[in-house]
């Protein structure tokens, strides 16, 4: 009984957590100024938010295989989800995508100027 | 003993049916998480929605493969949500396929931006990228 009240207590902060980064990264990409700002919401927000709910998910439910499922989950949504951003963000550069006016430096278009020019 | 083997294994096979979490006691936190699970389905969806509208006017590619990976995320943690609310292991096997699903696509739809569309917006720079 105490041991299901804390591991509910342990249960709805993780969920608070995890809801309120899920909201905040949803805002920030309807409403940030260009592409890689929006990429910075969605990656840190999302992965924050998932690593929330799957915590209280995993202490509510609290079975063995429930518990090896979430830490899986919460592995390779650490690995994957930066990977895909970095890319993302690599091809919309390629790509040239609009910048927002207050950018203040642009260091992979420097490098790239200064391997064409050497 | 041998003679009470069958009934041990029809007895084990019939409590195999009943969840865990449906014998232990549950405790007053109980009401609250599945209150805070119901308001966070609302949330969820409220998140989606938000993730479409950017995904509908956003101005560039990335901005709309973008939007569908933050969703893929929010999918799989209305996903878990649920799992909280109906106290179900089996909601993690869908949560786990929607987060590999989303990432896959952000990785091809990325390649796909990166190779098909280097040169969309000059093409001034395409003579001088074929040359070298």
């Amino acid at each position: 009984m105490t041991t299901q009240l804390i591991l509910d207590t342990l249960a709805i902060f993780f969920l608070i957590g995890g809801l309120f980064f899920m909201l905040v990264g949803a805002i920030g990409v309807l409403r940030l100024p260009d592409a890689y700002h929006r990429l910075h919401a969605a990656s840190k927000c999302s992965t924050l938010g998932m690593m929330g709910l799957a915590l209280a998910a995993c202490l509510h439910v609290g079975t063995g295989d429930v518990i090896a499922k979430s830490i899986a989950l919460i592995l390779f949504i650490f690995v994957s989800t930066p990977v895909g951003s970095h890319m993302l963000a690599k091809a919309a550069h390629r790509d040239k995508a609009d910048q927002w006016d207050g950018t203040l430096s642009d260091e992979l278009e420097e490098d790239m100027a200064k391997d064409k020019a050497a | 003993m041998l003679d009470l083997l069958p009934t041990i294994l029809i007895a084990a096979s019939d409590a195999s049916h009943v969840t865990d979490s449906s014998e232990t006691v549950q405790s007053f936190m109980h009401t609250p998480l599945l209150w805070l699970a119901r308001l966070g389905l609302v949330l969820l969806v409220l998140g989606i929605h938000l993730c479409l509208w950017r995904m509908i006017r956003g101005p560039h590619l990335a901005d709309r493969v973008l939007a569908g990976d933050a969703m893929a995320m929010l999918v799989a943690g209305l996903v878990l949500v649920l799992a909280i609310k109906y106290d179900n292991a089996m909601f993690y096997d869908a949560a786990l396929v929607v987060a590999i699903l989303g990432f896959v696509s952000t990785v091809a739809f990325a390649q796909y931006i990166g190779a098909t569309k280097k040169h969309a917006n000059d093409p001034k720079a395409m003579p001088e990228e074929d040359a070298a």
